[in-house]
């Protein structure tokens, strides 16, 4: 081993000369090449032309929230290159596997490879790169010239000491012989030059704008055909028979595969979980057009055995059951602080409210879709798929093949509020393209397909009591949940209750399986457990008779994350609270956390607050005038892009309060496209005001796309409450009778 | 049956079935992929483009009724982005996902040929495109800025 190639610091470095360039990659001990031979040459990170250009091969797949971008910046926030000689790509998964791991066992399979990339680790990991080319490249010139390193300044792609002048490219190849006793220090965020000083928008930008951007999509490959897909129409049912008679000699059809669920697979350790990845049964038609395929399969004869899920005939059946179960103590004990039942069966003034929120769909623009090649014994598949891995591996597990023979391209992704962490759209292309080896088929979904075959936001009830003491604050809250899902955020790591704010905080979840299958989403559960938090506390301060603002600062008064009260007095101070307003306008507060289970620092996560300003007709018809929006996100990088997720997770979180529900018909989901399930347009959007005075300046750069969608639903609601005096407890707002007298 | 339309200028043949929606032959015959597929019942607003210069939704028009149309898709409003509605959106770090951008761009760009100065009730009236990504704030400030005019007081951004 070649001790001098080995960092100080916590990553390995390796450097090759390529091309007259240089290359440098970075690896973790464990990743190193087979015993006794030192680190191997893995998969650059960074190359450096001859020609200046900078090649960064980021694995952090773009969906929006400029992750991709990002990471490109701090790279290049180091390496004092030229931003605009900054090109990206994703870097080859297949050669990572075969030569060490480089990406993927360096930061994990998970984070690395998917939308985020401003934790800690991944911040540093990206940064050491281009500071340690930038400190070779400084090395070589310093040879040249015959000068020490240090008194080198590189800048905008030069180096330079004195009159002497070097372009990145002319020293590259030399660089890529540097040896340095140790990696250079990485920059501290207050030395920052480019990250969150100079943005330009997103590296795709350009070419989302004149339509050159490839998104799944938009990929075409020689000799492509198209399949169009139905899989059951009830979660977990088997196809019995099909008639392929009836539509062999339509125009350009090719034949039909049949996915079958059960049929033995290769199972991989994903990094996505395991069983939102699984297929379904399912039928494609395979065609040389995808209109020719979209009219044959519609015009498909099918049977289907619905199995177990046609037992739900409705929505208000599933409801009910969800609702009945409430009435049972939970069968997991998330929190038990106090005696929270004790002082409830001893208190004269209990206020108790039922909550429920609905399926609902991440509904991301481009519908699902991949592209897959097999060939014996080898498999090529483009996919705009969350996390690279999950595609790569599924992709694996499909074909059966091992991943040394897996070849993936990533593509830009057209939305993904988590629906498309999962990469089922890639198994089933794999599935269909299996039958036709040596044909690339792009499988893509219809709206209604994608709707009707979703994971989705899970359905919940929750039932919230509260004992107030003689200030009217809680002095002991049982909340019970029932649902599917993941955890309870927006209920369990809420200052109320994560700080022990409540003495007497009871929490417990009880599991409702349901054949409809979930998954992610924009912050999954969170928006519906934020709504039956905050709109209970709501409910709280109005038994109290204390104003709403005050109420929570009241509950707060010993949060030990100042975070809580900075967002609620913020948003307050910029939204006017307290002005009167005229009848039939309100406004709502709310506040919640996401994120803040990453740290035992009760100072970590994002917190959100927001101030809905609404206006109900006496017919009942709701205006959304006004949202204001603080946060606590530790520190921001890039205030346009923290703006823009802000914007948007405002909007989704709207829309989700007033508008999104699936429902349920003989086991089926019903909606299939947006004339059935409503989105907001841009003459429903009220002005948004995002204020950055909340901001403690904690240590962390802590997510901002998902926390806003949380506290909107439950101020839109507290402010129809104080337009109306109706209280909403239950999604989709847009269901409700609003008229008033 | 054989169609000859003429797209951004350029005279091209298809090769299809009468009824085969322009946006699979723009997208699936052509290799035209700037227009995108979101939803097929024309409600989304991602496969807009022009026909005589109105905007319209490609998904539910079938190749036989566009033939004596000139047809202008993203790729043919201006390659080297310099339209001033591109301009502007890149100017205001609008897209976020991108998906539905061009097609709120071509909504955008007929307007603006038919009001040089649209109003917010224009906006709201002719841009009817969905986002899921909630792009919206910065949709309204781009075609305002594009328009030459200051969003004085309009719902931008913050």
């Amino acid at each position: 081993m070649n001790a001098a190639v080995i960092s100080r610091r916590e990553f390995l470095i390796s450097t090759a000369a390529v091309s007259g360039g240089l290359a440098i990659s970075l690896l973790t001990p464990a990743a190193g090449g087979a015993p006794g031979t030192g680190p191997a040459e893995v998969g650059p990170w960074l190359t450096i032309a001859s020609d200046d250009s900078v090649g960064l091969r980021i694995p952090n797949p773009e969906s929006g929230n400029s992750v991709g971008t990002f990471a490109a910046m701090l790279i290049a926030e180091e390496l004092q290159c030229d931003w605009k000689k900054v090109s990206v790509e994703a870097p080859s998964l297949n050669r990572d596997v075969r030569e060490g791991n480089s990406y993927a066992l360096v930061n994990g399979t998970t984070s690395a490879w998917s939308g985020r990339s401003t934790t800690e680790k991944t911040m540093r990991q990206l940064q050491q790169v281009g500071a340690s080319a930038r400190e070779r490249l400084k090395a070589a010139a310093a040879k040249q010239w015959a000068v020490p390193a240090a008194e080198i300044e590189a800048r905008d792609g030069v180096l330079s000491h004195g009159t002497r002048r070097l372009r990145f490219g002319e020293i590259a190849a030399a660089a890529a012989t540097i040896r340095l006793d140790s990696e250079p220090a990485i920059k501290t965020p207050k030395q920052w030059t480019l990250v969150g000083r100079q943005y330009t928008g997103k590296l795709v930008d350009q070419k989302i704008v004149n339509g050159s951007a490839v998104y799944g999509i938009d990929v075409r490959v020689p000799g492509m055909v198209y399949g169009a897909i139905r899989q059951s129409p009830v979660h977990g049912g088997r196809l019995v028979s099909h008639d392929f008679a009836a539509i062999r000699n339509m125009p350009g059809v090719l034949g039909v595969v049949v996915i079958d669920p059960d049929a033995p697979r290769q199972r991989l350790k994903t990094p996505a979980n395991d069983g939102e990845s699984f297929a379904q049964s399912a039928v494609v038609v395979v065609a040389e057009h995808y209109w020719q395929a979209r009219q044959a399969l519609d015009a498909l004869p099918m049977k289907w055995n619905d199995g177990a899920g046609a037992r739900w005939k409705s929505t208000g059946q599933v409801n009910a059951a969800v609702v009945a179960e409430l009435e049972r103590e939970g069968d997991k004990i998330v929190q038990d602080l106090g005696d929270a039942r004790g002082t409830l069966a001893k208190s004269e003034r209990v206020v108790e409210a039922t909550y429920v929120t609905p399926f609902a769909d991440q509904a991301p623009l481009e519908p699902l879709n991949a592209t897959a090649l097999y060939t014996d014994g080898r498999l090529e598949i483009w996919h705009g798929g969350a996390n690279s891995v999950q595609s790569f591996m599924v992709g694996a597990e499909e074909a059966g093949l091992p991943l040394e023979k897996v070849h993936q391209h990533q593509t830009l992704l057209g939305g993904n509020f988590g629906r498309r962490n999962f990469s089922d759209d890639l198994r089933l292309a794999v599935a269909a393209a299996k039958q036709f080896p040596g044909r690339p088929v792009q499988l893509i979904w219809s709206r209604e397909e994608m709707t009707r075959q979703g994971r989705y936001r899970w359905q919940t009830a929750g039932r919230l009591r509260a004992a107030l003491n003689d200030e009217g604050l809680p002095q002991a809250l049982l909340t019970r949940i029932c649902r599917t899902g993941y955890g309870i955020a927006g209920i369990d790591n809420i200052a109320y209750t994560k700080f022990g704010l409540i003495p007497n905080c009871r929490i417990e979840t009880r599991d409702f399986p349901l054949h409809v299958l979930w998954g992610s989403y924009r912050a999954p559960g969170y928006n519906s457990y934020a709504f039956m938090m905050e709109s209970f506390i709501d409910e709280c301060a109005h038994a109290a008779k204390l104003d709403p603002l005050q109420y929570r600062l009241k509950l707060l008064a010993e949060c030990p994350d100042p975070g809580w009260e900075r967002c609620l007095e913020e948003v307050a101070a910029q939204s006017g609270w307290g002005n009167t307003l005229p009848r039939g306008q309100g406004r709502g507060v709310a506040i919640s956390n996401w994120g803040n289970w990453v740290s035992k620092d009760p100072q970590s996560g994002t917190t959100a607050a927001a101030v809905a300003h609404v206006e109900v007709s006496r017919e009942g018809a709701l205006r959304v005038l006004q949202l204001d929006l603080a946060f606590d996100c530790g520190q921001i990088i890039n205030r346009d892009v923290v703006t823009a997720q802000m914007q948007g997770g405002a909007i989704y979180g709207l829309n989700m309060a007033l508008n999104e529900e699936l429902n349920i018909r003989d086991g089926r989901i019903v909606e299939g496209n947006f004339d059935e399930y409503p989105m907001l347009r841009i003459a429903d959007i009220p002005r948004i005001n995002v204020h950055f005075g909340a901001l403690t300046g904690h240590a962390r750069f802590s997510e901002v796309g998902e926390p806003p969608v949380g506290p909107i639903g439950p101020a839109v609601a507290n402010a129809i409450f104080q337009a109306t005096g109706k209280r909403i407890r239950s999604m989709p707002f847009r269901k409700h009778d609003l008229s008033w007298t | 049956m054989k169609y000859a339309l003429r797209i951004n200028g350029r005279d091209h043949q298809v090769d299809v079935d009468p009824q085969t929606p322009l946006l699979w032959v723009l997208r699936d015959y052509l290799g035209l992929t700037g227009t995108k597929f979101g939803c097929g019942i024309a409600m989304c607003g991602a496969c807009t483009v022009h026909l005589n210069g109105s905007a319209t939704r490609s998904c539910r028009v079938p190749v036989e009724a566009v033939r004596d149309m000139a047809i202008t898709t993203i790729e043919g409003l201006s390659p080297d982005h310099s339209h001033p509605l591109q301009r502007a959106w890149l100017a205001n770090n609008v897209p976020q996902c991108g998906y539905c951008q061009t097609g709120m761009i071509m909504a955008a760009a007929a307007l603006l040929a038919e009001r040089p100065k649209p109003t917010d009730a224009d906006i709201d009236a002719a841009v009817t495109n969905l986002c899921r990504c909630g792009t919206y704030p910065r949709v309204r400030a781009a075609i305002h800025e594009a328009a030459g005019q200051a969003a004085a007081d309009s719902k931008v951004r913050a």
